[in-house]
């Protein structure tokens, strides 16, 4: 039961972190009346993940062989492309707002806005979905005592998973908004750096992509087949061997995204010198911003 | 660079590498694996090393196993009394572990490459 417990709890833990995030988000800009755009993204996710799996079970031949990967390759691009716009979106935003942070979502682009969000949501679920549907169904269908157990820990896993997640909106929501804006879009940019890494290794185990040496070797201190090396690969791509191209690909990322999102920030400290020091504002909602 | 130059490459530069996913197949050898009470059955495959490969999985087991390995970067869901063809590329001489994530703790076996 234990082992099922781990299991689950590991597949779901990137989907909670990322959807007690984005609810964090909505509750952050005054709008948690929109948090119906994450829950159903994250059920649409749920929904996904169930006939994904029931495919894979019925599907046999080529469709089986290569449908998942490509699916879960697709997955993690788009997942990629959806963490970047909205790291890069809550900075314009944090850089726009000088205090009144309701009004300027009232503006027409915050729909779109909420649909990114809830395709954040869907991706966050469906990424690992169809597997932990799978596996979940794999153990209730051995109908034992002990498939029983194990199923029992498996669902616990999630539930623990989604207890991590709402643990990161309970404390999401005690600091304040520039330093949660701050510290997620750091943490989602990592996130995607390693999802961007996790996709090209997929590639290159399919033969997509051309195998390359093995960059460094770090499993005899810290194996990514480990409990904290699991958790670190899901959170920030660690890799105990990352392949050259994988590497290339996260460094890359990194750079290219980190200049999209943070470039105005090293942009104003060269022109302009050290950042004056912030005014200090009061309530919830209000913004620090330094003068521009 | 502007940004939303900077922007659309972000964007494109996935998609461009999943193109050369319609490359075709040549036939390769397949090698039988068969997964029966949480066990890889056998557990060692020998393979020549610069010759890509076909793994034949089969799942004999009452539930879903993951054919994993780390190194290989292949996770594959395989449900029970399915039979799954997972195209393996060339490898470097070495040795390389799989498990059934599954049931680590007995399913394991390893790809011999020389």
């Amino acid at each position: 039961m234990g082992g099922t417990f781990v299991i689950t709890l590991r597949e779901a833990f990137e989907a909670a972190l990322l959807l007690g995030i984005v609810y964090t988000y909505l509750d952050k800009v005054g709008r948690p009346d929109q948090f119906h755009y994450v829950t159903r993204g994250a059920l649409l996710g749920v929904a996904a993940s169930i006939l994904l799996g029931v495919a894979v079970t019925v599907l046999s031949g080529p469709l089986l062989d290569l449908g998942p990967d490509l699916i879960g390759v697709g997955v993690l691009l788009v997942a990629v492309v959806l963490l970047t716009w909205h790291g890069w979106w809550m900075r314009q935003h944090a850089r726009a707002v000088k205090g009144d942070v309701q009004r300027r979502l009232d503006e027409a682009s915050a729909t779109r806005r909420f649909w990114i969000v809830a395709l954040i949501a869907f991706t966050g679920v469906f990424r690992e979905g169809a597997e932990t549907v799978l596996f979940v169904w794999g153990l209730l269908a051995q109908a034992s005592v002990s498939g029983i157990g194990a199923a029992a820990g498996a669902l616990l896993g999630i539930v623990g998973a989604a207890a991590l997640g709402w643990a990161v909106f309970r404390g999401g929501k005690r600091v304040s908004l520039p330093k949660f804006f701050a510290v997620t879009s750091v943490l989602l940019l990592l996130v995607a750096g390693g999802l961007l890494s996790t996709a090209v290794g997929k590639l290159q185990g399919l033969g997509v992509l051309p195998i390359t040496s093995v960059v460094w070797d770090t499993s005899s201190l810290l194996d990514d087949r480990g409990l904290v090396g699991e958790f670190l690969g899901g959170l920030v791509g660690y890799r105990a061997k990352p392949s050259l191209l994988e590497m290339l690909a996260y460094v890359g990322y990194l750079v290219v995204a980190g200049a999209l999102v943070f470039g105005d920030v090293v942009g104003r400290k060269r022109d302009r010198g050290p950042a004056p020091p912030s005014a200090v504002l009061t309530g919830e909602d209000k913004e620090v911003v330094t003068a521009r | 660079m502007t940004r939303r130059s900077a922007f659309s490459i972000v964007i494109v530069a996935p998609l461009v590498m999943l193109a050369p996913a319609a490359r075709g197949a040549r036939a390769a050898t397949e090698i039988a694996l068969t997964i029966e009470q949480n066990r890889f059955q056998p557990d060692e495959i020998k393979v020549k090393a610069g010759v890509p490969f076909v793994l034949v999985i089969t799942n004999n087991g009452k539930g879903a196993e993951e054919f994993e390995s780390k190194e290989l970067r292949i996770e594959k869901v395989i449900p029970a009394g399915k039979t799954v063809k997972l195209k393996v590329p060339a490898l470097k001489s070495g040795t390389y572990g799989f498990v059934g994530e599954y049931h680590e703790k007995t399913a394991k076996g390893r790809i011999v490459a020389e």
